[in-house]
């Protein structure tokens, strides 16, 4: 299981049987250049492997005004 | 993955160029696209002083610290809105910003302009968002002006122009189409615009302020719901997905092709502009439309009291 914090959304998912960034984002229904992934300080590419226990922070680059 | 350059680890990817770059490496690839900018649209050079607006998200303040690091001129410009629970933030962040580089900042406050923008949302029946930018837009030519300034950059990217470019196609804008670009020369009591940014999209400026830990003010504005600006980033986003590099030929091709057809009509067309009565801007009435928007906010609130 990994735990995903999403910005500036304020919410947090915990997701399961996800093991790369891309298919993480597929389940945020996000394309990669449309948020920052983020792990422990580190940005991610997409086709990095994710870890049981991972913490990620998806920060979406879109300015809303 | 790995950094195109060096082949360590890469930390950004960039379908739209066909590459990606490890953290090191990343802003040099940032650099050379400003540098890429300045030099080919004819910015700006280092001995002229440079006024930068800043709202203290992401693009601003990446590109006030780029053009510091080139050794650019530059002086930070941020308009405070009044805005509750928003404004006093997005200031924080900015003043911290400037003072951890050692970078000038000038700060002007609608609201001792009798121009808060929460009254202007509750007495005026325009779209707030259209008379916000008006104002702001009004101020950064006015303090660029007054101060002697040789130019104002903004930080708008690839995508807000790319949006913008859409939505004033959409609606076959004429006027909007002839003087959109990354340089707009001064004339008639307006100085110089430019943007320095435009070739970058917003996830290589969010890349870029990240790995150089900037503090980026992120909340969405408490008014801007709906803007649909941003309804055609996403549309765009997904053209880009499924085609990378699609926006930049988009408007890259404007550039070349599109904008000396409009600008050439609009020369036919175009209003004659004069000083505004009351404050001197350039505007095509009596008063500018800032002005004309302080005499009705005073009225209407006079009213309602």
């Amino acid at each position: 299981m990994i735990t995903v914090q999403v910005e500036p959304d304020g919410k947090t998912v915990e997701m399961h049987k996800v093991r790369t960034v891309i298919a993480m984002l597929n389940r945020l229904e996000l394309r990669h250049t449309m948020a920052l992934i983020i792990r422990d300080g580190e940005l991610l590419t997409p086709d990095e492997r994710l870890l049981h226990g991972d913490h990620l922070l998806v920060r979406k680059v879109t300015s809303a005004g | 993955m790995k950094c195109k350059r060096c082949k360590a680890k890469a930390v950004v990817s960039l379908p739209s160029h066909n590459t990606a770059f490890c953290k090191d490496c990343y802003p040099l690839f940032f650099t050379r696209q400003v540098e890429t900018a300045i030099r080919r649209q004819k910015m700006f050079t280092h001995e002229e002083r440079i006024l930068v607006a800043l709202s203290g998200g992401k693009d601003s303040l990446a590109l006030m610290l780029e053009l510091s690091l080139q050794g650019y001129d530059v002086t930070g410009l941020h308009i405070d809105l009044a805005i509750p629970r928003s404004s006093e933030k997005a200031r924080a962040k900015v003043e911290a910003f400037c003072e951890l580089h050692g970078l000038k900042l000038q700060v002007l406050e609608v609201a001792n302009e009798g121009l808060p923008i929460p009254a202007i949302k509750k007495h005026i029946n325009r779209p707030v968002c259209s008379v916000c930018g008006k104002i702001k837009r009004h101020y950064f030519n006015r303090i660029a002006r007054e101060g002697g300034y040789d130019a104002l950059a903004t930080g708008h990217n690839l995508d807000d122009e790319a949006a913008r470019l859409f939505a004033n196609t959409l609606r076959w804008d004429a006027g909007y189409l002839s003087d959109q670009g990354p340089t707009l020369p001064a004339e008639e009591g307006f100085v110089r615009k430019v943007k320095p940014l435009y070739r970058l999209s917003e996830f290589e400026t969010a890349n870029y302020a990240f790995l150089k830990g900037i503090e980026i003010h992120s909340d969405p504005c408490p008014y801007s719901g709906g803007a649909s600006f941003t309804n055609h980033k996403h549309l765009l986003g997904e053209l880009e997905y499924k085609s990378p590099g699609s926006k930049f030929s988009f408007y890259e091709g404007f550039l070349k092709k599109g904008r000396p057809a409009f600008a050439m009509l609009n020369k036919e067309e175009g209003d004659e502009v004069s000083p505004c009565g009351e404050c001197g801007s350039p505007t095509s009435l009596d008063l500018c439309g800032v002005c004309r928007i302080r005499t009705a906010l005073k009225e209407k609130m006079a009213e309602a009291e």
